[in-house]
């Protein structure tokens, strides 16, 4: 199984996800964890200070591309689709992802990711990824 | 552009122009066209927002952060009174690699709109390959309604929530 270290090296030669501003923290063949940095160019409403929409299914797609496979050397794994259910606004400060692995096929891997901010039972978003693996 | 109102158009541009921070004024966002139909909105190719070292990929999230943003502004134009927008769900449907450094053309619309609920449904292509549709998105969007413009708490900080 590949080292933390290693996926964090090559999590930071992809520019966004420099620009998301993530770090793996757990990982194994069926899950992997990561937090994000709050950054001003992560904001969708200018008056709250909430997240956008799309840094979060950003967010989300990067750590379950993480999931499905850690040890990509150029470019992460291919998204087929997404849909994502927004239950609460991400406030400003760090927001966390877990992707798990709920099928992994020859072709096409299934995922399902949460995030959250402050504790995991209150999500801030949930969705299903579907990922190419040829 | 012709049904949408002078003062409206101006306020569109405001709105955009004077968040001055956050995610769509780093997208670098232009309003081509605005129409009761639908919005048609550029991005300008960026590095920051690829994948590869060669950066020519961009990644699904910027696209689907790119209709989640321009959904919004559809929903703007199309409905009177809006105070508060969030997006309830999105899904995208990523149809070809983004491979390009031309800039990035969005199309969208508001295709029913209710008391509560707006939906949704938009198209990315690369500027001069309007044949070859890179994602296509759909969403339904949470209103609120009131007395306080979404425009005046987006320009002003009023807001009652």
């Amino acid at each position: 199984m590949i080292d933390l270290q290693t996926v964090n090296a090559n999590v930071s030669r992809v520019p966004f996800f420099r620009f998301l501003n993530f770090e793996v923290q757990s990982l194994d063949n069926l899950h992997a964890e990561a937090e994000m940095t709050f950054e001003s160019r992560h904001i969708g409403n200018p008056v709250m200070e909430h997240y956008h929409g799309g840094i979060i299914a950003s967010f989300m797609e990067a750590t379950a591309a993480i999931a499905v496979h850690p040890d990509f050397a150029d470019v992460p794994a291919k998204p087929i689709n997404l849909t994502v259910d927004y239950l609460r606004p991400g406030m400003k400060g760090p927001l966390y992802a877990r992707a798990d692995v709920t099928r992994k096929g020859k072709r096409i891997a299934s995922l399902s990711v949460i995030t959250w901010q402050i504790e995991r039972e209150k999500p801030i978003a949930e969705g299903l990824y579907h990922f190419l693996l040829v | 552009m012709s049904d949408i109102s002078k003062t409206k158009m101006e306020q569109i541009a405001q709105m955009w122009n004077a968040r001055g921070k956050g995610l769509i004024t780093h997208m670098a966002l232009d309003i081509e066209d605005v129409s009761s139909e639908g919005v048609r909105v550029r991005m300008p190719f960026n590095p920051d927002f690829c994948v590869d070292s060669d950066q020519t990929l961009l990644h699904g999230g910027i696209l689907t952060a790119l209709l989640d943003s321009v959904f919004g502004l559809a929903n703007f134009v199309s409905i009177e009174g809006v105070s508060t927008m969030a997006t309830l769900d999105l899904r995208v449907d990523y149809l070809r690699p983004a491979r390009s450094r031309s800039d990035v053309i969005v199309r969208a619309h508001c295709f029913r709109k209710t008391r509560h609920i707006a939906f949704n449904s938009g198209s990315i292509c690369f500027d001069g390959h309007e044949d070859a549709e890179i994602a296509r998105g759909t969403a339904s969007f949470a209103l609120t309604r009131g007395d306080v413009s979404l425009f005046d708490a987006m320009t002003k900080g009023k807001t009652r929530d």
